[in-house]
């Protein structure tokens, strides 16, 4: 601790020279004047340490008082300054000493103070009292003992005075003991008598300026950010003032008030403490938070954005899979029939030698088709097991509440999303906005930080260019000439991909005619294939389309985003109209296979009859059973086929194009005959774009397909889960921060909206194929009912009372519904329009806060002028002033002159800082130019 | 049996591929095919049909006129990679600006940047070029003294770099070199910067060019030279010699001397 103490003090005394040193030089002298002649604040003085803190503060402050009158006799003032310098030293020196003293008196602390005046007035005798003062150490530190078993139990009651001065009584009987040896002894304790009676009323003088250092050096804290200085002195200067405040803000109270005090700041620091720790914890209970914040530091917010993204899609999907789970695979699986006991759950027989095999796993035939995981598995029983379960009906409410629930989830973080947006575009201040926000602050890597200072400094060029080119707008065809053509290429290739996945399609269907078993791998997952890969290489083909354009990065972006949405909508949608001939072709089948049933069971019937009537029904194991083609179930393994496809061409990718190279890259650099690594192969960058569209559209494959796979959400979850883990290592195992790096801010509201479109776009299939379909008619949990949504009339029927079915009808009866409707647009309209009414009122606001603005602009520059030649005339006469009085003084610091002197009485030891930071009174032709060039 | 579909999904890919390197695919159409075709069918090199193109095109003894002549023959007959007038003129300031007494210059291959060095040097200062091919040096002698140079001036060193720089100072009297230009194997950048720091020939304010650090590329030289501090560097960004669309650029140490 006192070694501690001892670097912090030099420190301060350190700063205060910094600051200024002729002042201090003088409020020393000024104060040294004062401790000699009074001698009263002696033993006022409770703790020498903290007077030596102090000191610099009293000091100060007590020069901003004197310098109104010290400006007067400044002159006069000046020679002494000289004067003072070395008596400075002299000071300077003994407080070193003092300061070895304290470190090895600890514990009394009361003499020093004294010891310095004594010092102060005679320097010469100090060796002799050094040598006194230890043996009156041994003696005080009893004394102090003493005195503190009388001050604890008896003070409680006791005002500070009554305290002080007890403490007065006891060291005027202990002066003389004490001090009895010094010469000046005898009219210094006579002193001591005098002053008891002013002494009451000093100390709390002496704290309310502690309470005013200690209030200081807070400010000083929280102000610390803006001052300019260098980062060292600021870390000093806020350690220092840190422990001052720690260390007296306790013995600020009085007597119990103080412990109070203490305790209480103690607690406030712990609670502190707790809250940042808590608020740890919470930041380490939000799952791969600091994964993504290392990937922000290292590649910028946009990367981040995206994992921000995907995480927010897995919370999403775990709730789906939740409801999906909870409410029907499981319920289904305990409380449903067993397996083996229909023929809709039961593989049949032709298939069982091959069920169990990996291949037919994989592709989810076999034992995986027969199972929860798909709709054919589930019965359509009302209600199952002693929970009188009504399965179809959850069923059918989990798919319409998990679309709904997406629904609402998108659109609340969009509308939430859209408050952050300001209305209108900003393009006044344009300069303005690129210097003071294009620093991404998030960025902790070199590299990084690097390519955003490059992409700034392009970007401030391209404004320029851009700003020049706005006025003349030449060429302006050409570039359309450019984007045209380049819409027409994307036109065409988005054609092509159309076609080609039209023709495999195609292909496929017949491969299907014909039985999918005579054909190969290559075969069978050539829908997937070529959907994988046009979806991964169109985007590239698009983004070297897109250089033609010469659009601003953040537009292009949005074009290609745009281009690649096109690209997997039509892709999907395609792949959505292949399927409904699929469901076509399906639906045919089996109408053919119900006749043939009948047929069967005739027969069955038929050939068991004549021998014995009253004997059971005839049971054939389930397999045996004709069973109809169930297109649902088609359906659902589509796209869980889709799905699997698409996360292993992901991932192949990712371990392919951006490991491999990466490897190769790396190693091969050695021996390659130019350079890899900055050269032609390079390291990869991360996509955001496509990485987020990926993720869009296999969001929209699940909102899809969950209807008919149940198993689908729980997928996703798995894929969503491993993607996270394996992006987050490639991209910071084997990709590099991108050339231009910007920040995402703007596009995450784009990308929601993107889901919204996708969200929409991929129910309307899924609704079109509820509501019009008739459900297969031997599997499946609506199998016999006309349509799916059957179950809820039924429900309504058989669960509810009468009345209830019968309020419903009245409900639903047009003439209620129609004006129902009719409120709801109402209400909207209303609503839309008070939104644009205070998005108006908004911008002009902005509009006059911008006037405002430009009107303070015009009137500050015209009154900085004004000071300016004020400012010089006062310089003028300053000059003359000085030159005729310059025959005194060889005054190199003119800081003090005129001007100066208004400054002086808020911060006092800052002139010099004043004399280096601004030379507004020195030079007023340059705080014209600076307010200038601050302006453009 | 891959089905023709997957085939033509890769199609998108090609046509990235090809638009996104067409630079790189032209170059090596120029340096590599016409150089080859050109070689079978005259028989002779590259560097002497250069130097038949110059001797029937320039002004003999006009610097000026040949570094044009060769100019015009690489970015319109055939493909050499020298300096090239852009990253040329980066040379001729740092000259003007420095007025370097011993030049020591590593690649002299045609001997372009030799006169391009040359012609702007102060009466009095020397040049030592240092190239390992027979026949190129044959060339580039003949250029120089098309050019009007003499041996006073330029002192061709056919022997490869990492041979001469240790005995330079024994063989050829060099106490300190001022600017050290390099344009020979990208992959003897680093060694025989090692060994010129080895040789002491350096001194403090000394310079050293390197051509092509960032195509075809020294990594390894550049790592080096920013890690040593040893240099201040600097890399003069600029595009490729006589193509379009390829970047490289210019590395000019200078050296701090030895602390």
């Amino acid at each position: 601790m006192p070694r501690h103490k001892l670097i912090a003090s030099e420190s301060d005394v350190r700063i205060e020279v910094d600051e200024g040193k002729d002042n201090e030089f003088s409020l020393y002298y000024v104060e040294v004047e004062e401790n000699s002649k009074g001698g009263k604040e002696k033993q006022a003085t409770r703790d020498g340490k903290r007077r030596r803190e102090r000191n610099g503060e009293v000091s100060r402050r007590r020069a901003s008082e004197k310098r109104s009158t010290e400006m007067s006799n400044k002159r006069a003032e000046k020679k002494h300054e000289k004067h003072h310098k070395t008596t400075r030293k002299e000071g300077e020196k003994h407080r070193k000493k003092q300061r070895r003293n304290a470190d090895e008196e600890e514990a009394e602390e009361e003499s020093s103070k004294e010891k310095k005046n004594i010092k102060n007035e005679r320097t010469k005798t100090l060796k002799l009292e050094d040598e006194k003062e230890k043996d009156v150490k041994k003696k005080r530190k009893k004394h102090v003992k003493n005195e503190e078993d009388d001050a604890n139990p008896g003070k409680t009651k006791q005002k500070d005075c009554q305290d002080v001065a007890l403490k007065e009584k006891k060291k005027k009987r202990k002066k003389p003991e004490t001090t009895s040896e010094s010469e000046s002894n005898s009219d210094s304790e006579s002193k001591d008598n005098q002053a008891v009676g002013v002494l009451g009323s000093l100390t709390p003088e002496e704290l309310e300026k502690l309470k005013e250092a200690v209030d200081e050096r807070k400010k000083l804290i929280t102000t610390l950010k803006g001052k300019p200085w260098p980062m060292k002195k600021k870390l000093v200067i806020l350690r220092e003032s840190q422990e001052f405040v720690e260390k007296y803000e306790g013995a600020l109270g009085k007597g119990k008030g103080r412990k109070l005090y203490a305790y209480k700041v103690m607690m406030m620091k712990k609670w502190m403490k707790f809250q940042r720790d808590l608020e740890n914890f919470k930041t380490a209970c939000i799952p791969w938070e600091m994964k993504i914040k290392e990937i922000e530091s290292h590649f910028g917010s946009s990367v981040a954005s995206y994992f921000i993204f995907l995480r927010w899609m897995y919370g999403i999907n775990m709730i789906l899979f939740g409801l999906t789970f909870g409410l029907v695979m499981v319920p289904e699986a305990l409380m449903g029939k067993p397996y083996g006991s229909m023929s809709r759950k039961t593989v049949p027989r032709e298939e069982e030698a091959s069920a169990m095999n990996f291949a037919v796993l994989w592709d989810f035939g076999g034992y995986a088709k027969y199972s929860v995981l798909f709709y054919g598995y589930y019965n359509n029983q009302r209600a199952i097991g002693w929970l009188k379960f009504r399965m179809p009906l959850s069923y059918f409410l989990v798919g319409v509440g998990t679309v709904a629930y997406s629904y609402m989830v998108v659109i609340r973080t969009m509308a939430r999303n859209a408050n952050e947006e300001g209305g209108g575009d900003d393009t006044s201040f344009n300069f303005s906005w690129k210097t003071f926000t294009s620093w991404d602050y998030l960025i902790g890597n070199p590299e990084t930080a690097d390519n955003k200072f490059a992409c700034i400094t392009t970007s401030f060029k391209e404004a320029i260019v851009e700003e020049q080119e706005s006025k003349k707008d030449d060429n302006i065809h050409l570039t359309r000439f450019l984007r045209v053509l380049a819409n027409f290429l994307v036109l065409c290739c988005l054609a092509g991909s159309g076609y080609l996945i039209y023709f495999v399609v195609r292909r496929s269907q017949k491969f299907a005619l014909e039985g999918l078993e005579n054909y190969g791998w290559w075969e069978r997952n050539e829908v997937n294939m070529v959907m994988s890969l046009l979806g991964m290489f169109c985007p590239m083909l698009f983004d070297v389309i897109s250089t033609l354009e010469n659009y601003h990065p953040r537009i292009a972006l949005q074009w290609q985003l745009g281009r690649i949405f096109a690209l997997f909508l039509g892709n999907l949608y395609t792949f959505i109209i292949a399927l409904m001939d699929a469901i076509q072709l399906k639906r045919a089948e089996e109408e053919i296979v119900k006749k043939n049933m009948t047929i069967w069971q005739a027969n069955l019937y038929n050939g068991t009859m004549p021998d014995n009537s009253t004997a059971l029904p005839i049971t054939v194991h389930p397999g045996d059973v004709p069973r109809g083609p169930c297109w649902e179930t088609m359906v659902g393994q589509e796209f869980v086929r889709l799905i699997i496809s698409d996360t292993m061409t992901t991932y192949i990718t990712l371990l392919i194009g951006d490991f491999l190279r990466a490897v190769l890259v790396r190693f091969l650099n050695n021996c390659w005959c130019w350079d890899l690594e900055y050269g032609f192969p390079s390291y990869s960058e991360f996509d955001v774009s496509g990485n987020v569209l990926g993720l869009i559209f296999n969001q929209g494959m699940i909102w899809m397909g969950a209807f008919y796979a149940p198993c689908l959400p729980a997928l996703n979850l798995l894929r969503l889960h491993v993607s996270m883990y394996l992006q987050c290592w490639a991209v910071m195992c084997c990709n590099v921060p991108q050339e231009r790096v910007f920040k995402a801010s703007g596009s995450s509201n784009f990308y929601m909206a993107m889901l919204l479109v996708i969200l929409f776009l991929s129910t309307l299939p899924a609704i079109y194929t509820i509501v019009s379909i008739p459900p297969s008619f031997d599997c499946g949990p609506f199998s016999g009912k006309n349509r799916m949504l059957d179950v809820i009339q039924e429900t309504l029927e058989t669960d509810f009372p009468a009345w209830f079915g019968k309020v419903f009808s009245y409900a639903s009866n047009p003439g209620l519904v129609l004006p129902f409707l009719l409120l709801l647009v109402l209400a909207i309209y209303y609503l839309q329009s008070t939104s644009k009414t205070y998005k108006r009122v908004n911008m002009e606001l902005k509009k006059k806060l911008q006037t405002q603005n430009e009107e303070n602009k015009k009137k500050n520059k015209l009154a900085a002028l004004k000071t300016a030649n004020e400012l010089e005339q006062a310089r003028k006469a300053g000059e003359q002033h000085s030159n005729s009085a310059s025959d005194l003084g060889e005054n190199t610091q003119n800081s003090e002159p005129p001007v100066s002197s208004t400054h002086t009485t808020t911060r006092p030891p800052a002139s010099r800082g004043h004399t280096a930071s601004g030379h507004l009174p020195g030079h007023p032709q340059q705080p014209q130019k600076n307010s200038h060039s601050n302006r453009r | 049996m891959v089905s023709p579909a997957i085939a033509l999904a890769f199609l998108p890919l090609l046509l990235t591929m090809i638009i996104r390197y067409r630079y790189y695919f032209v170059l090596l159409y120029r340096a590599v095919l016409i150089r080859w075709v050109r070689d079978c069918l005259t028989g002779l090199s590259r560097e002497e049909r250069a130097f038949q193109y110059i001797l029937t095109h320039a002004t003999p003894g006009d610097a000026q006129s040949i570094l044009d002549t060769f100019d015009h023959w690489c970015s319109k007959v055939e493909f050499i990679s020298n300096i090239g007038p852009k990253k040329g003129k980066i040379l001729d300031r740092l000259l003007q600006e420095h007025c370097p007494i011993t030049v020591l210059e590593l690649g002299t291959h045609c001997g372009y940047s030799t006169v391009r060095i040359a012609r702007s040097l102060p009466i009095g200062a020397r040049i030592y070029s240092v190239e390992m091919d027979e026949r190129n040096a044959q060339v580039a002698e003949k250029i120089i003294r098309l050019a009007g140079f003499d041996e006073d001036m330029v002192e061709l060193i056919v022997r490869p770099s990492d041979e001469v720089i240790p005995r330079l100072r024994e063989d050829f009297g060099v106490e300190r070199l001022d600017l050290v230009f390099m344009d020979h194997w990208k992959r003897c950048y680093l060694p025989d910067l090692q060994l010129l720091e080895g040789s002491g020939l350096l001194g403090e304010g000394s310079i050293i060019l390197a051509d092509n650090v960032i195509f075809p590329g020294a990594p390894n030289f550049l790592r080096h030279a920013r890690r040593s501090g040893l240099y201040e560097v600097r890399v003069h960004r600029a595009m490729l010699e006589y193509i379009r669309g390829i970047r490289d650029g210019m590395a000019e140490l200078t050296f701090l001397g030895i602390k």
